[in-house]
């Protein structure tokens, strides 16, 4: 009893499914469904019309001993143009299906990217990376496969009706057997390409591995070399390709016997047709040519039930893929942190702020603290100590605990440790879609010690990343910094941005940021003692609070663990200065 | 009659069964198992044919409406259908067989062969393992193999069980009647060339769809990583119109592919309407006289189905061939690019020291890569003459492109010169046995690379047999035990991919301990551009201090101030040692290195 509740449940979410997809593109699917009940009567046509061939055309040539012209050319004529039609049907219905199938196909995708583009970083941050791909990906694949089948399958359904009646009408007892093989057919065909579609799966999965671990050992050759490890690494590798072989070698092994399974059955069927025909053709009920009618078409059938047990095996992944995909879509829509920030005065207030990436783990507690325009703040302190959180904060990236911060505008621009370019010209990278005229934007670039764009293949329309020119970490940073610098922001964090710059270059970035962007508040992670040097202001990140904004001399009297992270920094270089001395 | 190009194929074929000989194995068996599995596929068409001519035979005068009047031979009929029977279950098992056959001996035979890739890109210099490279090199031991992988079990069981079966259908249909067999076998040939036609266009229109497909999945993946950027600039919506656009791009093309298919799949019905008339027709038109029965017709036109079957899969195929060899072809390649410094043949064994290090007229040149002349070959080191004493600390300077780099990599042997020699304690590099190279020798490189693994299989790869113990002791020897104890899991701290989840200076932390494990007598240290902040900054020169003691080291130096720790600095200029002494004396020497020095010097001393 539950066994068949579920069942309807599951053919009721299957039907959910099908309207769902449908419901995207539903002229497209009604004219591929037409293509199919055209090519589904042409192909039950086809058959009657064999029968008469055989029955009125070959067995009376061949009994009568008289050629009739006309009648072979009626044969041959109808036989002709009902493939013709045939033909055009499944035209219609393949060109059609496919369509229907890719322009879903495509909608899902404009859904996935309206959500990844709206909700703001700290949805982003609860989601796996790799798990939003499989969504935009994998899952959008999955979901419209069942699509293209669909018009098909129906036809072959609509085939087995006609079919059907028609076997049962001619010859009831032959019409029930034949027709109770398809069942046993398609359940034999579902079975299948579940079974081996698992083990696909996973030599797939494997493969999957065994391509991380082949582009890691690959990478690290150096280290493999350095250990002598070939031979290790060899053996490693080759343990993961052996589950590639194993998963492969049994998915063949049960392929190999289902295939033949699947010839087997229905070769059979027909053998047992025969002897069943005969019986028939001698008791009177049924002509040779009916036989051989009734033979051709369920051969012909025998085909397009194996795509039938391809859709109801697809079915399951499509079902989860597209209910994966509307899982994303109906998310809550998290609200922008940036809308919590009051836009008033002309300065970049904090007043009791607590930062943290949740309210449990709150790394800064109540900070207050003014920034003027034209000053310069460097944030010093140890690794993990909230320098960049703190920054996100300021910049909306992630929502601050409690309190209140005032920026004087929306113009604050955060470059990122990290610089993340996209895939696509110099140009659009600093742009951003804006409509920044070239003056501009050379400006951004000179600003930003960014000339060695101009040197690129096709200067700013250069395309940068996979498909383009590699650029360095330093040049990566500089463009992003052109990013920010070419919307003259009033608020310019920097997390970090120069530490891959070479010492002179860095500074002389600073230089010009303080020259041309002279109204700006500037707030920057500082790794290096030059860059401290420059600040008006430090603040120094320690033990969960922060020291300052003061002066880098002030701070050096105030604080003890300042005073010895300093000379931690200034230790090579004292030596250094110390032997040179002696030397002098 | 061999076109260069399936010469080509051929010959690819041969090269890849001698790389892969289990390939071979046991194949006359598999074919012989098809060829029978194939002849099931006539049963069929034959027993209808001996049914109607002789169970179901009626005397030749009635006329089929009076059915009555037909003698049906029903002992005859059911004595046929069970041999057929049993035969298709013997064709099955047959068929069956081959295809598991097949699969298990290519996929070992792959298996096999991705082995040897794994070994081969190994022992491959560094020199044919640089960043653009890497890409190809992963896919020739994965997607490469693939093809070849769908190709057997695929495209070369259709090969198998195709041919088979459309020889046999040939057979049969000519045993028949050999004049319907030929009008079928003319109409089929023109519908290979059409076919051909066809799939070459919807192979493009496929490619076109994948790469269009890629670029949505990469565009998207770009809204995914870079979610903060385009939030911090409001840019989402612009880049978002950007996947909007590609994903209708990739609508398009999947439409055409489509289309193209669907005019594909038809014309395969289209011959075989044709043929089947041409075959009533003619059948016809000849009648009885020529010998022919009713039955052999309605065979004949099952079996001409059955004939055009296997050309529509077949020319399918004929790409997938295509793709497959070319895949082997780049797969023999790698295996013919001869492998890094060579293992030696008559080795040395290094005794206990002192492992001086003697450089002898050492030069070396990239070795020119296709399509460069000798001439443009570029020379990087040229006439490099010292000697090391065991135990000093020195470092290699010089700028960008003057070839510190390369040293270091012929010192370690990554590489071997292409003049001169580098001997430890007296041996050249090339008579030590390379496990015995690698305990007295250890290098550290730039950006130390780390498995995505815990940091006690990081450091195991160094030293397998390593206990817990030995590895947390590795951390203290080197004054890291602080360090060690801020790691969340300690031993069982996971790094990340390429150690993301630690600072490139704690990578390079980890990369001093591992090269510790080793207790090494030279160590050569390749030094990191980048900054790091200022506390690990002071743990890595405190580590440095303590591995280096009691050993000769040697550090690509990109800073001054390690040339300024060091016994010895050796400058480098285009390829030239043009400076050798300590420090001090070259400061104070009008040259390279004193003018490298003051501008450095200047652009340190911004704090005051």
């Amino acid at each position: 009893m539950h066994d068949h509740s579920s069942t309807s449940g599951r053919f009721q979410r299957t039907i959910k499914l099908l309207r769902a997809l449908i419901s995207y593109h539903p002229a497209l699917f009604s004219i591929s469904m037409g293509g199919a009940a055209l090519f589904a009567v042409c192909t039950v046509a086809s058959s009657w019309l064999l029968r008469w061939i055989i029955d009125e055309v070959i067995v009376r040539r061949f009994d009568s001993q008289h050629f009739s012209l006309s009648r072979t050319l009626a044969a041959v004529g109808l036989l002709l143009s009902l493939s013709l039609i045939r033909a055009g049907g499944v035209i219609v219905r393949r060109s059609f299906a496919g369509r229907a199938q890719w322009r879903t196909a495509q909608s899902l995708t404009d859904e996935v990217v309206d959500v990844l583009v709206q909700q703001p970083p700290q949805w982003h941050r609860q989601q796996s990376t790799g798990d939003l791909l499989t969504r935009a990906g994998v899952d959008v694949d999955a979901s419209v496969a069942v699509m293209a089948p669909l018009p098909y399958a129906s036809s072959v359904i609509l085939m087995m009706v006609i079919a059907g009646y028609g076997l049962i009408s001619n010859d009831a007892i032959l019409g029930i057997a034949a027709t109770a093989i398809f069942p046993l057919l398609i359940g034999l065909n579902v079975l299948y390409q579940r079974r081996v579609d698992k083990w696909f799966d996973i030599a797939q999965g494997e493969l999957g591995s065994l391509s991380a671990a082949v582009h890691e050992s690959f990478e690290g050759v150096t280290v493999v070399k350095a250990f002598g490890a070939e031979n290790r690494e060899t053996e490693r590798l080759a343990v993961i390709a052996s589950r590639v072989q194993d998963a492969r070698v049994e998915a063949i092994r049960l392929r190999s016997l289902f295939e033949a399974a699947l010839d087997f059955v229905p070769n059979l069927t027909n053998i047992c047709l025969v002897i069943g025909g005969a019986f028939r053709v001698r008791s009177g009920d049924l002509s040779v040519g009916e036989l051989a009618s009734f033979i051709y078409m369920f051969t012909l059938l025998v085909f397009p039930l194996r795509l039938i047990g391809y859709a109801l095996s697809e079915m399951p992944r499509s079902q989860a893929g597209f209910e994966r995909i509307q899982t994303l879509r109906l998310s809550p829509m998290l609200t922008d942190p940036r809308l919590k920030y009051a836009r008033e005065g002309i300065a970049l207030e904090m007043r009791s702020v607590s930062v943290g990436h949740d309210p449990e783990h709150v790394l800064l507690n109540d900070f207050s603290a003014t920034f003027q325009p034209g000053t310069f703040t460097a944030l010093v302190g140890y690794t993990g100590c909230g320098k960049s959180t703190f920054l996100q904060s300021l910049a909306g990236i992630i929502p601050f605990v409690c309190g209140e911060i005032s920026s004087p505008g929306n113009n604050v621009c955060l470059v990122f440790q990290e610089p993340f370019l996209f895939g696509t010209s110099v140009r659009d990278n600093v742009c951003m879609g804006e409509p920044f005229g070239d003056e501009e934007m050379y400006w951004s670039l000179a600003v930003a010690e960014a000339d060695f764009v101009h040197q690129l293949p096709q200067g700013v329309d250069t395309i940068i990343g996979e498909r383009g020119v590699g650029l360095s970490g330093g040049q990566r940073q500089r463009i992003a910094l052109a990013r920010a610098i070419i919307r003259r922001p009033q608020v310019l964090l920097l997390d970090d941005t120069t530490s891959a710059l070479d010492p002179n270059t860095e500074m002389k970035v600073l230089k010009n940021i303080e020259n041309e962007l002279s109204d700006a508040v500037v707030i920057a992670v500082a790794s290096r003692p030059s860059l401290i040097g420059m600040a008006d202001y430090v603040m120094f990140f320690h033990q969960e609070t922060i020291i300052g904004p003061s002066q880098h001399l002030e701070l050096l009297v105030q604080s003890g663990p300042y005073r010895a992270l300093m000379q931690a920094y200034e230790r090579p270089t004292e030596q250094v200065s110390a032997q040179s001395k002696d030397l002098l | 009659m061999i076109d260069s190009q399936n010469n080509g194929a051929i010959a690819t074929l041969n090269r890849g069964v001698r790389a892969v000989p289990s390939l071979r194995q046991g194949i006359g068996f598999t074919v012989f198992l098809a060829l029978v599995g194939a002849s099931g596929r006539v049963v069929v068409p034959v027993v209808i044919q001996q049914a109607i001519d002789h169970g179901l035979h009626r005397s030749s005068k009635s006329s089929s409406t009076t059915a009555i009047s037909q003698t049906v031979d029903v002992r005859l009929v059911i004595q046929l259908c069970v041999g057929a029977a049993i035969y298709l279950l013997v064709a099955a098992l047959a068929q069956r067989t081959a295809v598991s056959r097949l699969g298990q001996r290519s996929e070992a035979a792959l298996f096999e062969l991705r082995v040897q890739l794994f070994q081969h890109i190994h022992l491959l210099s560094l020199e044919d393992h640089n960043d653009e490279q890497r890409g190809s090199l992963v896919s020739r031991v994965t997607s490469d193999v693939e093809t070849l992988s769908q190709f057997f079990s695929w495209g070369g069981l259709a090969y198998l069980l195709d041919s088979a079966l459309m020889v046999i259908v040939a057979a049969v249909m000519l045993a028949y009647d050999w004049v319907l067999a030929l009008i079928v076998i003319a109409i089929s040939t023109p519908l290979v060339y059409v076919l051909r036609r066809v799939q070459s266009k919807l192979i493009a229109a496929y490619d076109a769809t994948r790469s269009a497909n890629s670029f949505v999945l990469g565009s998207t993946a770009e809204l995914v990583t870079g979610a903060e950027t385009l939030h911090a600039y409001s840019a989402g919506s612009i880049f978002g119109q950007r996947v909007k656009k590609s994903a209708k791009a990739r609508g398009d093309a999947q439409t055409k592919a489509t289309m193209i298919g669907a005019l594909l799949f038809p014309s395969g019905e289209i011959f075989g309407a044709i043929a089947v008339s041409m075959v009533v027709f003619v059948g016809l038109w000849r009648g009885p006289s020529s010998g022919l029965t009713a039955g052999a017709l309605v065979g004949f036109i099952f079996l001409t189905y059955r004939f055009l079957e296997p050309i529509a899969e077949l020319t399918e195929v004929l790409d997938q061939t295509q793709t497959a060899i070319s895949g082997m072809r780049r797969i023999l390649g790698i295996l013919a690019i001869p492998v890094g410094p060579e293992a030696p043949k008559y080795p040395i064994k290094v005794g206990e020291g002192p492992y001086d290090i003697d450089i002898e007229n050492l030069s070396f040149s990239y070795r020119p890569r296709d399509g460069e002349s000798e001439i443009d070959n570029r020379t990087v080191l040229q006439g490099i003459q010292c000697t090391i004493a065991f135990g000093t600390q020195v470092a290699v300077v010089g700028e960008t492109g003057s070839g510190k780099t390369t040293l270091g990599r012929l010192l370690s042997r990554f590489s071997d010169p292409t003049v001169g020699q580098i001997s430890i304690g007296g041996i050249p590099l090339n008579r030590i046995q390379n496990d015995e190279l690698r305990k007295l020798l250890v290098v550290v490189p730039q950006e130390p690379f780390l498995f995505s693994d815990t940091v006690a299989a990081n450091l195991r790869f160094a030293f397998p047999q390593a206990t817990d113990k030995q590895l947390v002791d590795a951390f203290s020897n080197v004054d890291l035990q602080d360090w060690f104890e801020t790691l969340p899991l300690g031993l069982d701290t996971l790094v990340g991919q390429r150690g993301s989840q630690l600072s490139a200076g704690e990578r390079q932390l980890i990369a001093l301990v591992r090269a510790s494990l080793i207790n090494p007598a030279i160590l050569i240290l390749d030094e990191a551009t980048s900054s790091v902040d200022a506390s690990t900054e002071v743990r890595l020169t405190r580590a440095l201090d303590k591995l280096s003691r009691g050993r000769t080291t040697i550090s690509i130096a990109h800073r001054l101030s390690t040339a300024a720790r060091a016994d010895r600095v050796l400058v480098l200029d285009s390829g030239l040692l043009v400076q050798d002494g300590s420090h001090d004396q070259l400061v104070s020497t009008p040259g390279l290195y004193s003018e490298m020095y003051k501008s450095w010097e200047m652009s340190h001393n911004s704090t005051d």
